[in-house]
C-alpha cells in the first residue's frame, strides 16, 4: 500500500459534548416539595401549561380537608376509568374520608380506594414525569413528598388488523399495531411458555420510547442475546420513532445494501423466529418488529412456506431465488447480449430484436436506463401519492411505458418486456427489504454489463458473492448455512423438508435446546387392512 | 474514509477509462446470414454476402402492414483472398460485418472443380466470429452468387430456407446430407475419407431469383432446390451423385432415417412402396492375406406405404417376398453408389478409415496408394436385411376387395 492510503487523521476524542442531552433536565427541583401548590406550579411550568395536561384539584377527608390533585394527560389515559373509579372512589366514599385523617392518606388511597391493577409510589420529579408521559395518573397530596402513580394507560389506538406488507393466503390474519403491549401480547398468545422472556428498555432521550427485547430462554443463544443487549444499551439518540432507527444503530455493517436485520409485522413470523432461537426487538409506536440475527436465505422464506406442504413450499422457494436473480440481472443480461454477445442469441430472435431496435435512437444501455428509471419513478409515485389519484398513475404508466414509448420508437418492445419482467420479479420477492436492495444492485449490474458485457456480469456476481459471504448479522455469517456450509440445515433453505424432518434448530443461531421434532414422526398409514375391514363391516351392518 | 474515497476513484477509473470495450450496438452491425465464394476469370475470389435486413424480415410491426423491401441485401466484392474480400465490403456497407450468424457457406461449382475447396476454409476456421458449424453447400452448375441472392418465400431468410430444406430432406428422403464446415474439414484432413457436400441449384428462371416479384406469386419463378451430392477427390469436385445413387451413399454412411423404396411386383413396375422407418448400417472390415475386404450390413425396418395392385398382405409368404424385393432394391442402390465412387477414385465412405482401424499396420502400407489403386479395386460385399414391421392401418387393400368381388 502506498503511503497516502494510510489514514493520518486523528480521530477526535468523543467528549461529553457529543452525547445527547434531554433538554433542561438539570432544571428539575431537587425533590418533591411538601406544599402541593408549589408542586403543581412545577408541573405547570415544566409542561408549559399545555392544554392536554389536566390538573384536577380535589379536597378529601372531613375537617380538616386535605388538598390533593390528580394529574394526567388527556388522550393518553383511559378517561372512562379515571372518571368512574379514580375520582369517584376518592371523593365519594364516606368511610374513606374518616380514615384519611387518622392515617397516612397516601397509604389509604393506595390500599383501599383505588380499584386499579398497578399502583406505585414515586419520589422524584424524573419518575413523576416519566410516568405522566406514559399515560399514568399522578395523585399528589398536600404535605407529602411522594406521589402515587396509577396505571391508567389507555386512550385511542388502532385495532388489530391484517398486515398489509406481508400477506398470506393461508395463515393467521392478525398483525402488529403501534402499541408495544398489544404486540408483545400477540406473541405471548402464541408461545404460552414462562420461558418467553421480555426485557424492557427506554430509548431516546426526548421520546423515551419503550423498547422490548423478546427471546425464549433456553432456546436463544445467550451470547447473541447479550450482544443485542449491549448494542441496544449503547444507543444514545434523542428519538426513536420507528424500529428503523434502532436497526441502523445495531446492524453489523452500514455500507451494504442488504438488510442484516429482518423486520415483520406478523406475529406468527416473530413466533416462528423466536422458536428458531432468534431475538425480537419491539418498538413502541410501530407495527414493525425487528428480528436478529437475520441470514440471507431468511428473506426468501415466506411464513406461508411453513403452512403449505413441503413440495409446494420447496417449489416456491426455488421460484423466489429465480425471481431474485431475474430482478438483479435481467436488464443487465439484455444489455450484455444485445451490445456485446450477439452471437449468443439465436438468429431468429436476434433478427426480431434487431428489427425492433432499428429505429431506437439510443444505445441499449441508455434505453435500459431510461426504462428502469421511468419505472422506478412510477413505482415511487404509486407508493407516495394519495390513494384517490391511484388510477391516474396506472393509466399514465401503461400509456407512457407500454404504448407511447414503443410507438414513438424511443424504446424497443423487447426492452419493455425485460423491464416489465424485472418489475414483476421485484414485486414477487417476499421481503420488501430484499427487493429494494435488489433494485439498487440491479443498476450496478447494468453498468457492469454495459462496460464489460457478460464478463462484467460475472465479475459482478463474484463480487456480490464475496460481499454477501463477508456480511455478519450479530456475528452469525450472513450466508449460513450455504457459507459456511452446514448440510443438515439446508433442510430449510432452498428446500423446505416436511415438518417431521426439520428435527433441529439452526445451530449457529440457537443454543441449548436444539431438538424441535421428536423421533419417528413421519406419518404412515396403519399396517394391514384393519381400517378397511372396519368400514366394510360397518357398511354391511348398515345394509 | 480518505482511503475509501481514493479506492472508489480508482475503481471508477477502471470502469470509465475502459469504456464500453468491444461494444457493438445492434444498429451498428450487419448480420450476415450466408457467404458465397466464386472465382472470376482472372482467378480472383468473388465473395458474396447475404446481409439480413431485420426490419423487412419481421414485417415491421411499427410501420404496420407487410414488409416493403427485400428481407436480405446482397453485396459482392473481389479480392485475392477471402480476408481481403471481407475487408473490401466496407467500401459499400455502412455497418460492421458480423459473421457470427453466418450459417451457410456456398461454394461455386467452377471454383470447387478448378481450385478445390482446400484453401477456402482457413480464413473461416481462423476467424473467432465465424461459426465452424456453418453448413456448406455447392452451387451446382452455377455461381454461388446466384444461390446467395435468391429470395425465398415462407422462410424469409434464404440461408434458413436452405438449411431447413437440407434437414428435412436428409431426414425424410435421404438423397442429400448435411455437412457443416467441421465435418468437411475433418474429412479433408482424414487420410481414408473424402467429403460429400450437397449441391443446390435454382430451378426456374435464374434472372427472376433476386427479385421481390419472385415471392409475390403462388408459384415462385425460381426455387432453391437440393440437387445431387458432390463427390470430391483431393479436395476437388470430380462428380455428382444423383438420385438413388446419392441415397445409396447415405445408406452406407448410416445416415438414412426415413425414406421410401419402391419395388416391382410381378409385371407391375414400382407398384409397392416400402417406407423405411429405421435402419442400422454397419461397415465391417475383413483382412484376407493383406487384402482388405469390406462388408456392408444393412438392417432396415419399415412399413408398407402403398400398394397399387391387389396384394394379399395377410399372407406371411407375400411379406417375405416383399422383403426380398426391398433388399434387392436397396442393395442395388448401394452397389451403384460404390461403383461410382470407385470409378472416381474417391473414398467418400471412409472405407480407408475402417481398414485403418482394423489393421493399422496394413493401412500404413496401403495408405499412399489407397485412392489410386486399392480403393477402386476394393471388394465390397453388401448384405441387406429388410423387415416389414407393419402394413399401415389396412391389411387388405380395397383393391383386393374389388378383385375378390369380381371373382
Amino acid at each position: 500500500m502506498p503511503g497516502f492510503f494510510k489514514n493520518k487523521h486523528k480521530k477526535s476524542n468523543t467528549t461529553n459534548e457529543n452525547q445527547t442531552q434531554p433538554p433542561s433536565e438539570q432544571d428539575f427541583p431537587d425533590s418533591i416539595d411538601v406544599r402541593l401548590s408549589n408542586n403543581l406550579d412545577v408541573i405547570k411550568n415544566k409542561t408549559g401549561n399545555s392544554f392536554d395536561v389536566i390538573i384536577r384539584n380535589v379536597s378529601i377527608g372531613l375537617q380538616p380537608k386535605i388538598q390533593t390533585a390528580i394529574v394526567y394527560i388527556d388522550g393518553l389515559v383511559d378517561s372512562q376509568s379515571i372518571k368512574d373509579f379514580l375520582i369517584e372512589s376518592i371523593i365519594k366514599s364516606p368511610d374513606l374520608q374518616e380514615k384519611l385523617i387518622q392515617q397516612d392518606p397516601l397509604e389509604v388511597i393506595e390500599d383501599e380506594a383505588l380499584p386499579f391493577g398497578s399502583i406505585r409510589n414515586a419520589h422524584d420529579w424524573v419518575q413523576l414525569f416519566s410516568a405522566l408521559m406514559d399515560g399514568e395518573t399522578i395523585i399528589l397530596v398536600d404535605g407529602k413528598t411522594k406521589v402515587l402513580v396509577v396505571d391508567t394507560r389507555g386512550g385511542d389506538r388502532r385495532s388489530i388488523e391484517e398486515p398489509t406488507s406481508q400477506v398470506t393466503v393461508r395463515g393467521p390474519r392478525d398483525g402488529f399495531t403501534e402499541s408495544i403491549i398489544t404486540n408483545t401480547s400477540l406473541v405471548r398468545r402464541r408461545i404460552k411458555s414462562p420461558n418467553l422472556w421480555v426485557e424492557a428498555r427506554k430509548l431516546g432521550k426526548v421520546t423515551n420510547t419503550d423498547v422490548a427485547i423478546m427471546y425464549i430462554n433456553g432456546i436463544a443463544n445467550e451470547k447473541i442475546v447479550e450482544e443485542v443487549r449491549r448494542r441496544i444499551d449503547q444507543i444514545d439518540v434523542d428519538s426513536v420513532l420507528e424500529s428503523g432507527y434502532i436497526e441502523q444503530f445495531i446492524e453489523d455493517q452500514t455500507f451494504t445494501s442488504f438488510p442484516t436485520l429482518y423486520h415483520t409485522e406478523r406475529p406468527d413470523t416473530v413466533s416462528g423466529n423466536l422458536l428458531e432461537g432468534r431475538i425480537a426487538i419491539f418498538v413502541d409506536g410501530t407495527p414493525f418488529v425487528l428480528i436478529a440475527p437475520a441470514v440471507f436465505i431468511q428473506f426468501f422464506q415466506a411464513v406461508e412456506d411453513y403452512y403449505a406442504r413441503f413440495d409446494i413450499a420447496t417449489a416456491l422457494r426455488f421460484l423466489r431465488i429465480l425471481i431474485f436473480s431475474i430482478s438483479i440481472i435481467a436488464p443487465a443480461a439484455y444489455i450484455a447480449a444485445t451490445t456485446f454477445h450477439q452471437e449468443m442469441i439465436p438468429t431468429q430472435l436476434l433478427i426480431a430484436v434487431a428489427a425492433q431496435r432499428e429505429a431506437v435512437p439510443f444505445p441499449a444501455f441508455v434505453e435500459a436506463l431510461i426504462m428502469e428509471v421511468t419505472f422506478e419513478i412510477l413505482r415511487e409515485a404509486g407508493i407516495r401519492m394519495p390513494r384517490a389519484v391511484g388510477s391516474a398513475i396506472s393509466i399514465v404508466g401503461a400509456l407512457v411505458i407500454g404504448q407511447a414509448a414503443v410507438q414513438a420508437g424511443i424504446v424497443s418492445p423487447a426492452m419493455t418486456i425485460v423491464v416489465a419482467m424485472t418489475a414483476i420479479a421485484s414485486f414477487a420477492t417476499p421481503s420488501f427489504a430484499m427487493a429494494i436492495s435488489a433494485r439498487l444492485v440491479r443498476f450496478v449490474f447494468m453498468i457492469a454489463a454495459a462496460t464489460f458485457g457478460f464478463y462484467g456480469i460475472i465479475l459482478g456476481i463474484i463480487m456480490l458473492t464475496i460481499h454477501l459471504s463477508g456480511l455478519r448479522s450479530f456475528g452469525v455469517p450472513y450466508m449460513t448455512p450455504m457459507a459456511p456450509f452446514i448440510l443438515k440445515e439446508n433442510a430449510d433453505t432452498f428446500f423446505r423438508l416436511p415438518w417431521w424432518a426439520l428435527k433441529r434448530r439452526p445451530q449457529l443461531i440457537s443454543e441449548g435446546n436444539m431438538i424441535r421434532v421428536g423421533k419417528d414422526q413421519k406419518p404412515e398409514p396403519p399396517i394391514g387392512r384393519g381400517m378397511l375391514k372396519f368400514t366394510e363391516e360397518k357398511g354391511d351392518q348398515d345394509e | 474514509m480518505n482511503r475509501g474515497i481514493v479506492l472508489l476513484l480508482l475503481f471508477s477509473v477502471l470502469i470509465l477509462l475502459s469504456g464500453c470495450w468491444s461494444k457493438k450496438e445492434l444498429t451498428d452491425i450487419a448480420i450476415i446470414s450466408a457467404f458465397g465464394i466464386d472465382k472470376n476469370d482472372k482467378g480472383q475470389y468473388v465473395g458474396t454476402i447475404q446481409v439480413i435486413n431485420p426490419g423487412n424480415v419481421t414485417g415491421g410491426q411499427q410501420d404496420g402492414g407487410s414488409s416493403i423491401g427485400p428481407p436480405i441485401n446482397v453485396y459482392t466484392e473481389t479480392g485475392n483472398n477471402l480476408t481481403e474480400v471481407s475487408r473490401k465490403f466496407s467500401t459499400g456497407i455502412s455497418r460492421r460485418l458480423y459473421y457470427a450468424h453466418t450459417n451457410l457457406v456456398v461454394v461455386g461449382e467452377r471454383l470447387a472443380r478448378e481450385d478445390g475447396i482446400l484453401r477456402l476454409f482457413d480464413a473461416m476456421d481462423r476467424d473467432p466470429e465465424f461459426r465452424i458449424t456453418s453448413e456448406v453447400i455447392i452451387a451446382q452448375d452455377m455461381e454461388a452468387k446466384d444461390i446467395v441472392r435468391t429470395i425465398t418465400p415462407i422462410d424469409k431468410i434464404p440461408s434458413n430456407k436452405v438449411i431447413k430444406t437440407l434437414k428435412s430432406t436428409e431426414k425424410n428422403w435421404g438423397t442429400h446430407l448435411r455437412a457443416n464446415m467441421k465435418d468437411v474439414l475433418n474429412n479433408l484432413v482424414s487420410d481414408g475419407k473424402e467429403p460429400l457436400i450437397t449441391g443446390f441449384r435454382i430451378k426456374g428462371e435464374i434472372d427472376q431469383a433476386m427479385k421481390m416479384a419472385n415471392i409475390e406469386e403462388t408459384t415462385p419463378k425460381a426455387v432453391l432446390e437440393a440437387e445431387g451430392i458432390a463427390l470430391f477427390r483431393n479436395g476437388k469436385l470430380v462428380d455428382w451423385l444423383q438420385g438413388s445413387t446419392a441415397r445409396g451413399s447415405l445408406w452406407i454412411l448410416d445416415k438414412i432415417e426415413k425414406t421410401d423404396v419402391n419395388i416391382n411386383w410381378q409385371e407391375h413396375e414400382e407398384a409397392i412402396a416400402y417406407e423405411v422407418i429405421r435402419q442400422k448400417t454397419k461397415v465391417l472390415p475383413k483382412i484376407y492375406n493383406e487384402e482388405p475386404l469390406i462388408t456392408i450390413d444393412v438392417s432396415a425396418e419399415g412399413d408398407i406405404g402403398e400398394v397399387e395392385i391387389p396384394v394379399d398382405l395377410t399372407d406371411p409368404l407375400v411379406l417375405v417376398k416383399i422383403e426380398k424385393e426391398v433388399e434387392k432394391e436397396i442393395k442395388k442402390e448401394i452397389q451403384e453408389a460404390i461403383k461410382q465412387a470407385q470409378k472416381n477414385k474417391s473414398d467418400v465412405f471412409g472405407f480407408g478409415e475402417v481398414v485403418q482401424r482394423a489393421d493399422p499396420k496394413l493401412w500404413k502400407k496401403l495408405k499412399s496408394d489407397w485412392n489410386s489403386v486399392y480403393f477402386p479395386e476394393l471388394v465390397v460385399d453388401v448384405k441387406v436385411d429388410a423387415f416389414v414391421r407393419r402394413t399401415g392401418i389396412r391389411t387388405k387393400s380395397f383393391l383386393t376387395e374389388i378383385e375378390e368381388n369380381r371373382k
